[in-house]
């Protein structure tokens, strides 16, 4: 089990809801052998942004631009109000995902990040509620590792379409791998 | 490079302001915290002694962690003047374990002249360790406001 207590390290209202042991519900993430393509999965939960969060993402990237984390600051800017960090699009998706929604393999340990690739619509806007839409994209093995990368796509109630984020991992083949490292066992061959 | 950042302006070699960040077991905590990305990879010392995914006893940063350092070098160059991340790819070579600092670089590689409302350029991204070694690329497509 997780042996880490990050309790002193949480602000947000979403902070202090959110599960942040990645190893209690393991055995219900979807393995790299088990995903399903031309199906299109909801989120768990919605995301009402709030300006905590997104100056809370700004503090965790040690960012100290006032457009991301003064209020005061950007309102009076070209802007008009809050601006979120390019990457804050990161912690929607976690939330939006959750524990149980399909793209849990998110939450994989053992995973490792290859890369990214986020595509910009239109910006987040404090007091926007975002849902996702997400389907499996491209599963594929080179080297030796298994692949996984998942269409997830964000929108405004309006279903105006925010973002995309072509979410990639590097991730353990099947529900035995994922197992031993819940176990704290190397799941995979690095 | 000019006082007034438009797109007219930028020219494809362009370097960005560099930007310098350590990485330690406690920004990697606030990160996690932040992301809402809480794999134990990164928070769990203990865990990673054996689990080891990337075949080192020590946790290391979210990728996305080094990302959002590579995008803030857009958001410090051009953000004041409305500037605005369309895409953006990243690559990570290197696992960053806490201890190491990472020094983010950005350059003005490409400059796409279309048409007033589809112009934009491209800048490529390092980041690197303390030793000069990558550790992570990237490439932003950026747009500026019509003059």
């Amino acid at each position: 089990m997780c042996a880490v207590n990050l309790d002193r390290y949480l602000k947000t209202e979403k902070q202090k809801k959110f599960s942040y042991n990645f190893l209690q519900n393991a055995e219900d993430y979807q393995a790299w052998d088990e995903i399903k393509f031309r199906e299109e999965y909801d989120g768990e939960q919605v995301f009402d942004i709030k300006a905590e969060d997104m100056i809370a993402y700004a503090e965790g990237v040690s960012d100290p631009n006032p457009l991301f984390n003064n209020e005061e600051f950007a309102k009076k800017s070209t802007y008009g109000e809050l601006v979120p960090h390019p990457i804050f699009l990161t912690q929607i998706a976690f939330w939006c995902i959750g524990i149980k929604s399909k793209g849990n393999w998110i939450r994989t340990p053992g995973a490792r990040n290859p890369g990214q690739v986020i595509e910009f619509y239109e910006p987040f806007h404090v007091g926007e509620t975002i849902h996702i839409k997400q389907k499996a994209y491209d599963r594929y093995i080179k080297r030796g590792k298994y692949y996984l990368t998942f269409q997830v796509d964000f929108y405004n109630p309006k279903n105006v379409k925010k973002a995309r984020w072509l979410c990639s991992l590097v991730l353990p083949k099947t529900k035995a791998d994922i197992r031993k490292f819940v176990r704290g066992e190397r799941g995979v061959a690095v | 490079m000019a006082n007034k950042l438009t797109f007219d302006s930028v020219q494809v070699g362009d370097k960005l302001p560099t930007i310098v960040r350590p990485v330690t077991q406690e920004i990697i905590w606030k990160n996690a915290v932040a992301s809402l990305d809480y794999n134990p990879v990164h928070i769990d010392p203990e865990w990673v002694k054996t689990a080891q995914p990337f075949g080192i006893p020590v946790t290391v940063c979210h990728g996305m962690m080094t990302m959002s350092y590579m995008a803030s070098v857009i958001s410090d160059w051009c953000y004041n003047v409305m500037g605005k991340i369309m895409r953006m790819e990243s690559k990570f070579v290197k696992p960053v374990p806490a201890g190491w600092t990472i020094t983010c670089n950005g350059v003005v590689t490409e400059k796409h002249l279309i048409s007033p409302n589809s112009n934009y350029v491209v800048v490529e991204l390092t980041a690197a360790n303390q030793h000069g070694e990558t550790v992570a690329v990237a490439k932003a497509e950026v747009m500026f406001p019509d003059a």
